[in-house]
């Protein structure tokens, strides 16, 4: 189960006009040891409501320090908040670095990288390339690095000063979507074309063991394609979705009405995939196993309270959870529940698998 | 570089999704389930192997039947892993269910499931003493390779990522009962392999099902499941042919 930890804000450093760099040092000591690529989940109370939200990790691991950008993003509540109010000095709490964006290195080993990574997405890129080239003494990296314009790239400057460090091992290519550049190439989307380009007039893909990736969606989706089209393998191929991306509505709920009462009886009604459906139900039965006695496909696995796997939110009416192995103090309080778990209380029940 | 893309777009056209964070509430589902059939199975076929490691005849074949209940607990852990960043409780996860449980050796072959586990239906027949296990190793090994492909293509990152890495050490299992089998044929048990292969033969094949089309469909969308069951059914059919003819034991399906 993840733990929270406590940090302490050691400094916050503007990098462009909406992007900054917080680096952090863990309270009481504890070892924060992290793989370059690797992200933090931050929890942080806003207005009352608790929110979490991971940002990537831009140090190298070997730099000593813990560093994580942060970009704020339109009407995005905890990116705005650590742009405007954090300061040097502040306590915030983070889960123990996760995420499996990254290879194992080789001191011995002399390997080519390649990067791409779309505007704040190079906060991985950025821990990984310079982890790489500090252990790795003979491998090199090139990064393709995607922005709206040269006023928007964040780290230029520090990328600037590590081509110097690491002359001849680090490639460096600029991609502005709206600024001029001298070379046409370099103008322009992210795209598959883009990257068809450049693999057969700059960067030789034959060459390459091992491709990050980290940016928007469709941009990822491009260079992979052709990144596949000209032979890597899946398993050479590592991506990173932003972190801080929303997660996505697969679809939107349904509603509907309807009501019954009796004493040991409750009227449910389930949403699952999009489709409300209705059924009156046992107040003995759990909501998982009413909803799969009506033929709905609700899902489940270990039917103790471990797993979570059958998580539901409760939207009208009460349940009495009597196991919860899973589920965390702020997801209850939001009205999540374990339906292998629940029970109903009130004679009418809404719960929804779909949020 | 902000463009904003719909998930179940990203996931159809071949998206991957790398950590809890961005991943929308019934794809978790969805996920979970399938993690928690790959970890339950391995428990339970753990579980079932270890009660046979003393039926070994030799100390190699003990050997290679401790170290086949290792490792199998080894990647439950590394998949259950994954499933605690979802919030599953791991410490708790191995406790909360008999993972030796089975039912009566003369049960017909089905398909359906305990109702308190994910594990796959056919490790919820018994082993019958050592030829039994190896045989049921080759059998389940090559059904296991047919599943860990299609697995490998998860839309899931760091799924794919685990099943890459357990699927050598998963061939290996298979390979090391193609051998065993190659011993206990020349020692002349070819009528108690026989035994064994008619049994788990159509005990394996039943573990090969679709959900509903629907469901199918929703679940290859998000990048969950690629091959149909029939497919993968085949492919296992196929392996396990050719295992059965190298080892010069011909039986039909």
């Amino acid at each position: 189960m993840p733990r929270f930890h406590e940090l302490t804000v050691r400094d916050v450093k503007k990098t462009i006009r909406d992007a900054v760099v917080v680096t952090l040092e863990p309270k009481n000591g504890e070892a924060f040891d992290f793989i370059q690529g690797q992200y933090l989940t931050f929890r942080q109370e806003i207005e009352g409501v608790e929110l979490r939200r991971s940002y990537s990790i831009c140090a190298g691991r070997g730099e000593g320090v813990l560093q994580v950008g942060i970009k704020k993003v339109d009407g995005g509540a905890f990116s705005t908040w650590a742009n405007e109010r954090l300061q040097p000095g502040m306590v915030v709490q983070a889960m123990e670095p996760m995420g499996s964006f990254h290879t194992p290195l080789d001191a011995a080993a002399r390997r080519s990288y390649l990067g791409f990574a779309g505007g704040s997405g190079i906060t991985p890129v950025l821990s990984i390339l310079k982890t790489v080239l500090a252990t790795e003494q003979q491998s090199d990296f090139t990064l393709v690095y995607a922005n709206r314009g040269v006023n928007t790239i964040m780290f230029r400057e520090e990328l600037e000063d590590l081509k110097n460090l690491y002359m001849g091992r680090l490639n460096v290519i600029h991609v502005l979507e709206s600024d001029a550049q001298d070379i046409e190439l370099f103008q322009g989307r992210v795209d598959a074309e883009k990257c068809a380009a450049l693999f057969d007039h700059w960067i030789d893909v034959t060459t390459v063991d091992t491709a990050f990736i980290c940016g928007p969606e469709p941009m990822m989706l491009g260079i992979a394609k052709a990144l596949k089209d000209h032979g890597l393998a899946d398993a050479q191929i590592k991506f990173e979705l932003f972190a801080s991306a929303q997660p996505g509505r697969l679809e939107r709920k349904a509603r509907d009405v309807d009501a019954g009462t009796q004493a040991a009886r409750t009227q449910a009604s389930v949403t699952l995939d999009g489709t409300a459906r209705s059924f009156e139900m046992d107040k003995g039965v759990s909501i998982l196993d009413a909803a799969l006695e009506n033929a709905m496909d609700a899902p489940y696995a270990c039917k103790a309270g471990v797993c979570s796997t059958c998580k539901c939110k409760v939207l009208e009416g009460e349940v009495e959870m009597i196991a919860n192995h899973a589920l965390e103090d702020y997801e209850v309080e939001r009205g999540y529940v374990l339906s292998c778990q629940s029970y109903p209380l009130t004679d009418r029940v809404v719960v929804d698998y779909d949020q | 570089m902000t463009d904003e893309m719909n998930i179940a777009d990203y996931l159809s056209q071949g998206g991957k999704l790398t950590n809890p964070a961005n991943v929308p509430p019934r794809y978790r589902a969805e996920l979970m389930k399938l993690m928690s059939i790959f970890v339950d199975s391995e428990l339970a076929g753990a579980a079932g192997f270890a009660d046979v490691i003393n039926a070994g005849p030799g100390i190699k074949e003990r050997i290679a039947a401790a170290r086949i209940v290792l490792e199998k607990t080894d990647h439950a852990d590394k998949v259950l892993r994954l499933m605690g960043e979802f919030g599953a409780n791991t410490d708790r996860y191995v406790g909360h269910h008999p993972w030796t449980d089975r039912l009566p050796r003369d049960t017909a072959p089905g398909s359906a499931r305990s109702t308190h586990d994910m594990r796959l239906s056919v490790f919820n027949y018994p082993l019958d003493g050592w030829v039994d296990a190896v045989v049921m190793n080759l059998c389940m090994g090559h059904a296991v390779a047919a599943q860990l492909d299609d697995m490998m293509r998860s839309s899931y990152q760091p799924l794919a990522e685990a099943i890459r890495d357990v699927t050598p050490r998963e061939t290996r299992h298979t390979e090391l009962a193609e051998e065993g089998l190659a011993r206990l044929a020349e020692q002349g048990q070819g009528a108690a392999i026989a035994d064994s292969l008619a049994y788990w033969r159509p005990r394996v094949a039943a573990i090969f099902g679709d959900p509903s089309a629907d469901r199918l469909a929703q679940l290859k969308g998000w990048g969950l499941r690629h091959a149909t069951a029939s497919e993968m059914r085949d492919a296992w059919e196929t392996r396990l042919d050719a295992a059965l003819n190298r080892l010069g034991l011909t039986q039909a399906a």
